[in-house]
């Protein structure tokens, strides 16, 4: 986090003093402050105590690229600060997931940081946790209750819908039909996703120029992202643009446009910022742009699970404390700053 | 002596009727069913010839799979790993190919072959180490899935080094011309579906490997006293289903241009589907081969009609299910004999 | 004496097939009426539709002077017509007071009441002089006879009337039949009438009083005193005279074909030898559990030898390992067609040249040579109907052995080994599979026959060996056998039946 600063929203309730239920809403976009925070964050508490803290990380298996980053950034962030034992389990569903979590908490750690693979089926176990006084900091997906955590930290999936209409609807100037590839059907980000898509692009191209003719979901993994495009090739003879919610699902999307020979018709986004989506987008041609929020906030979700355990708080606020959530913005990347963004790619 | 000839070609045929069973023509009906009521709702679109080449073009992955795992299930088995071993076979052929390589010989060969030796082990613990089909492949659906994600360290492998040609005239037997090729208008890996369902239609009804298969699945102590050698013949199922998978990868790596370590997910309950719904029954003894390429059109075709129509996920879910359940209710007079 | 049953010009249709056309019966209270016939006669249907499982198409089912509600089991049941099926129904992990009292468990409040249940069932079993059954072990543990015996106590339980019984002695040996007899004698004594169906005649003289015999679904005879003469009930069933039950005893030839020397696999085999010759039968009699049927499997090769040899045409025969036997010429018709013999779904056809596909196979099997082939066979053997893709589902108890023997001539086996081969076959058929043995050993097979029915072993045997405890206890001349002597043979002195039998 030296080079891009991170911009970190504070719950503007927290600061009010209010109930953090209100900070579930659909409408805390516009009810959060946007805090600035510096480079001291990482740096912030003293270590001066001695004291060790036991952190316990629980995530979905690393079969996915974004996740993958999401681990060796968490343990990278660990490794850094001396005065944590750090240890990092993976569980392959939501089931096991619980019952790891479970288990953590028999083993009495200072924090638990969860990133669930279904935020409402543990939410239960998470205020498990609380209840038996472990803090919980909740990354990415998150619980359906207020008291399930006590910390979050989170991408903004909603900002990510409404980046992707921004750029389709400048670069279709208002006219034409787009092909939604959705991630997996049920869950919250893929919902924030589609609806910020959907909401920017109403209030962009009020007159109803551009026409979702196909939104379908292709479940984050690109062979149901081929074969779910290949039946909309056949359906739409003419489509100009395509809006998938996942960098490695794209792959299978660009494969169903390239065997269809249509490639030269519409372009492409997605989402996660991958080696090979970066790769592409500098190329030029199909892949257009992707939008992503950097998967290093599960370092940050250690370095406040680590605050939270010594007890302090971060410096620049006043007084010092751990915000309630933090929310990561998302950002575009096109052809144009592609080079920036590399580094920040994953694989 | 033309009359006799005659009579002798008419009870053949009467023959070749009576054996295409009625759960066949039931399905049947449900795929002209289904096909009419794409062509109504999507005159434009669905049924053209291009589209009817997709849907086959789709059917093709599955469909080997579902050859494969009619024999399985015939045996009274069931294969729970071929997803999996789709994946784990595409990202070994992957890397097999190394940094530079570009021969499709290499991917294919290596992602059959591993295929086949990932059959091979459920073989093993099925036939001879006794471990009940249905954990000894539920092990392997976890470690195939396992060794998909290890081999290449979570990552997809690109493949589309292995053009073998531009996109529009891929070179013949290059990994691309079995994902896009045709010949005659009509998709390669069509073409490699329909070989494989008529070999295995000949392999099933017209070999003593096919008899034995299903008298293992209809009766194994009885095919043991008559001297049917039960354990080869469990044993060769398996193999048989973890080599189909690995042709089964070639098409969906083909189409895919790259493998992934996430792909082939939730397969096998397509094929196991497709299996059923076309009458093998998941007790043994009873395989059609005609009855599962029918289920696979089913699904198909549902597949194909509900994106066009452009369902939400959940009316799709919904509606798939009783479509299934329609097709099975169908076919249920055949129950009573 | 009152009438217990009384069924007038009962007919039941199945579609395409009249399976009753107009059967009348009456059964009396306090007594046994039998019920022969040929398989395909139509018994089973009959006492379906008086349990209920079936119903008629027309006629009438008069129960103590009273309409029987038709095509309801619960309906007869509560009045008191108790069935026992063939195929027992019991459920072998549920204990035998479980079993007693299933469907209808003696509760206090939402609780099993255990103890009344045991003590009842104690109670039932007592009252059928069986006290010895012990009322907490599981029904699986015990012989088939004693389970017959709790379902028994189990149609006791509600208030019999008429207990129908379907076969109950096909998988009961000598010792075990006269159990079940001393119940049934108790039960008549009790004023409970018996309708009971079997293919043994010598059983129908020993408990019946009085005899219906049906044939092609109508009443050949009905009443008629059980101390008709056994040609007369024989025509009756057929229809027209059967010569002769048994065919000329097959004089034995001296080529030996098969050696057994010493098997032995504990427990059921513990060291046997005999020798089987070109041309002869040779009978393995003996008591159910006197380890005849593992022999066979030993010799066929189904389960490892753990001590002697087999030989085959003086060769070793390689222990455990059917396929072999086969090939060198042994053929095996297993004891349970249905489970071990048959693939049920199958045509005719592909049952009889499943062990010898290989005939008809180069790269594909030739389908219509096979099917010849197989006809050839069936129709040897007078297999009926005369249809190769006919489903041997659909075929009587007899013309399924046929099927099975066909199997093994199309191989042209040497060394026949048969368990049970008239099990469950009607008289008429029972007739012709001894005649198909006859002709076997006359053609220079050897033919080996287990068998518990001890008086057809008597009279078609070249030998007869008897076993008891897996042991060969005696060796009789054909000529010299009846089935007292073998009997004699097969019951040790101090033999008191125990029918409790732990299952290894």
């Amino acid at each position: 986090m030296s080079r891009m600063r991170l911009f970190v929203t504070v719950a503007a309730c927290l600061a009010l003093g209010l109930g953090a239920a209100a900070c579930m809403g659909d409408d805390n976009k516009t009810a959060t402050t946007t805090v600035t925070v510096g480079e001291t964050t990482s740096a912030g508490g003293g270590s001066a105590s001695g004291k060790k803290v036991n952190i316990i990380a629980s995530v979905p298996p690393t079969d996915h690229g974004w996740l993958g980053a999401i681990s060796k950034d968490a343990k990278a962030a660990a490794e850094k600060h001396p005065d944590v034992n750090f240890e990092l389990v993976q569980a392959a569903d939501a089931d096991s997931q619980a019952q790891q979590i479970e288990q953590a908490i028999s083993k009495k750690p200072d924090v638990l940081v969860v990133l669930p693979q279904d935020g409402a089926a543990l939410t239960p176990v998470a205020q498990k946790a609380e209840k038996a006084g472990i803090p919980v900091v909740n990354i990415d997906r998150l619980f359906t209750a207020p008291d399930a955590a006590t910390a979050t930290i989170l991408g903004d999936n909603y900002q990510i819908g409404v980046l992707a209409a921004d750029y389709i609807s400048d670069q279709l100037k208002c006219k034409g039909n787009v092909v939604e590839i959705q991630g997996l059907a049920g869950i919250s980000v893929t919902q924030d996703r589609t609806k910020g898509f959907t909401d920017t692009l109403k209030q962009k191209c009020p007159a109803g120029g551009i026409k979702i003719v196909a939104s379908q979901p292709g479940d984050f993994n690109p062979d149901k992202g081929l074969t779910v495009m290949e039946n909309i090739l056949q359906a739409q003879s003419k489509i100009d643009a395509v809006y998938t919610h996942d960098d490695d699902m794209a792959q299978g999307v660009v494969q169903a446009i390239r065997n269809a020979g249509r490639e030269d018709e519409m372009f492409l986004t997605g989402v996660g910022g991958s080696q090979d989506a970066m790769k592409q987008i500098e190329e030029g041609g199909l892949y257009r742009a992707t939008f992503l929020y950097n998967p290093n906030m599960a370092a940050s979700a250690v370095n406040m699970a680590r605050l939270i355990g010594l007890g302090e708080g971060f410096s620049d606020l006043v007084p010092p404390e751990v915000p309630r959530q933090v929310v990561v913005p998302a950002a575009v990347v096109t052809k144009d700053n592609v080079s920036e963004y590399e580094q920040y790619a994953f694989n | 002596m033309s009359t006799r000839t005659q009579a002798a070609w008419s009870g053949a045929l009467a023959q070749r009727a009576k054996s295409l069973e009625f759960q066949e023509y039931a399905l049947a009906i449900v795929v002209v069913l289904l096909f009419i009521a794409g062509a109504i709702l999507k005159p434009d679109t669905f049924p053209t010839w291009d589209n009817i080449r997709n849907m086959l073009t789709q059917s093709s992955v599955v469909g080997v799979l579902a050859i494969g795992m009619t024999f399985v299930i015939a045996t009274a088995g069931i294969d729970l790993s071929v997803g999996s071993i789709v994946a784990a076979a595409g990202v070994f052929g992957g890397i097999l190919l190394g940094d530079s390589g570009t021969s499709s010989l290499v991917f294919i060969v290596g992602a059959i072959l591993f295929a086949t030796f990932l059959g091979t082990a459920n073989a093993t613990a099925v036939a001879y180490g006794r471990v009940v089909p249905f954990i000894a492949t539920l092990a392997m659906f976890s470690i195939a899935r396992g060794l998909a994600l290890l081999l290449n360290d979570k990552l997809p492998v690109s493949l589309l080094d292995l053009n073998g040609g531009s996109f529009g005239d891929p070179r013949p037997f290059s990994l691309l011309w079995f994902g896009v090729g045709r010949i005659f208008g009509i998709p390669v890996s069509v073409f490699v579906f329909l070989a494989i369902a008529i070999l295995g239609w000949i392999a099933l009804n017209r070999t003593r490997y096919g008899r034995y298969v299903i008298a293992v699945g209809g009766n194994r102590e009885a095919a043991r006293i008559a001297g049917v050698p039960v354990r080869r013949i469990i044993f060769s199922v398996y193999v048989l289903s973890g080599f189909l998978a690995g042709i089964s990868t070639v098409l969906l790596c083909a189409r895919l241009g790259s493998a992934s370590p996430v792909s082939g997910n939730l397969y096998e309950l397509d094929a196991i589907g497709a299996v059923v719904i076309g009458g093998t029954s998941l007790a043994g003894g009873r395989a059609t081969i005609v009855g599962t390429f029918l289920g696979v059109l089913t699904f198909a075709l549902i597949f194909s009609l509900m994106t066009q129509l452009n369902l939400s996920t959940e009316i799709q879910q919904v509606t798939k299910g009783l479509i299934v359940l329609g097709a099975v209710l169908l076919q249920r007079p055949e129950a009573r004999y | 004496m009152t009438k217990v049953l009384e069924v007038r010009n009962l007919v039941k249709e199945f579609p395409g097939v009249k399976a009753l056309d107009g059967v009348d019966l009456d059964v009396l209270e306090a007594e046994v009426h039998c019920l022969l016939g040929p398989n395909g006669a139509g018994k089973s249907t009959l006492i379906k539709c008086v349990s209920g499982a079936v119903e008629p198409t027309s006629g009438e089912i008069l129960f103590r002077g009273e309409p029987l509600p038709q095509g309801d089991p619960a309906g007869s049941l509560k009045r008191g017509v108790a069935t026992i099926y063939q195929e027992l129904d019991l459920v072998p992990d549920l204990s035998v007071a479980e079993s007693i009292f299933l469907a209808h468990e003696p509760r206090r409040g939402p609780l099993l009441d255990l103890d009344r249940m045991y003590r009842e069932s104690k109670a039932l079993l007592t009252r059928l002089g069986h006290e010895s059954i012990p009322v907490r072990a599981k029904v699986g543990r015990l012989r088939p006879a004693a389970q017959q015996i709790v379902s028994i106590a189990r149609a006791l339980s509600g208030e019999m009337r008429l207990l129908i019984m379907d076969e109950p002695s096909a998988i009961l040996d000598e010792a075990e039949i006269e159990t079940l007899f001393e119940v049934v004698r108790r039960l008549t004594a009790e004023g409970v009438g018996v309708v009971y169906i079997s293919h043994r005649l010598d059983e129908i003289r020993r408990i019946g009083n009085r005899v219906t015999v049906l044939a092609d679904g109508r009443t050949a005879a009905t009443g008629i005193p059980a101390t008709t003469p056994t040609d007369q009930l024989v025509e009756l069933m057929v229809g027209r005279k059967v010569e002769q039950l048994y065919p000329d005893r097959p004089v034995g030839g001296e080529r030996l074909l098969l050696e057994v020397r010493d098997a032995k696999r504990l427990p059921a085999v513990r060291g046997v030898s005999l020798e089987v010759r070109a041309g002869e039968v040779v009978g393995l009699g003996g008591l159910v559990g006197s380890g005849r049927t593992e022999l066979l499997r030993l010799i066929y090769g189904l389960d490892q030898l753990e001590e002697g040899e087999i030989l085959f045409e003086g060769k070793r025969l390689r222990a455990g390992h059917p396929r072999a036997a086969i090939r060198r010429g042994l053929g095996l018709a297993p004891e349970d067609r249905k489970s071990q013999a048959l693939v049920l779904d199958w045509s005719q056809t592909k049952n009889v040249t499943i062990a010898d596909l290989g005939r008809f196979s180069r790269l594909l099997l030739d389908i219509r040579r096979e099917r010849d082939a197989a006809r050839k066979q069936l129709r040897a053997l007078n297999t009926v109907p005369d249809d190769p893709d006919r489903q041997v589902r659909l075929l009587s108890g007899g013309n399924q052995q046929k099927v099975v023997l066909a199997r093994w001539l199309l191989h042209e086996c040497r060394v026949l080994l048969l368990d049970e081969p008239t099990r469950g076959v009607d008289i008429a058929t029972k007739a012709e599979i001894y005649r198909i043995i006859s002709a076997l050993a006359a053609s220079g097979l050897g033919v080996l026959v287990v068998s518990s029915e001890l008086e057809e072993l008597a009279h078609i045997c070249t030998r007869v060996l008897v076993m008891r405890e897996g042991e060969i206890v005696a060796e009789v001349e054909g000529k010299d056998a009846t089935e007292k002597t073998l009997l004699r043979h097969a019951v040790a002195p101090t033999d008191a039946p125990d029918l409790v039998e732990e299952v290894v």
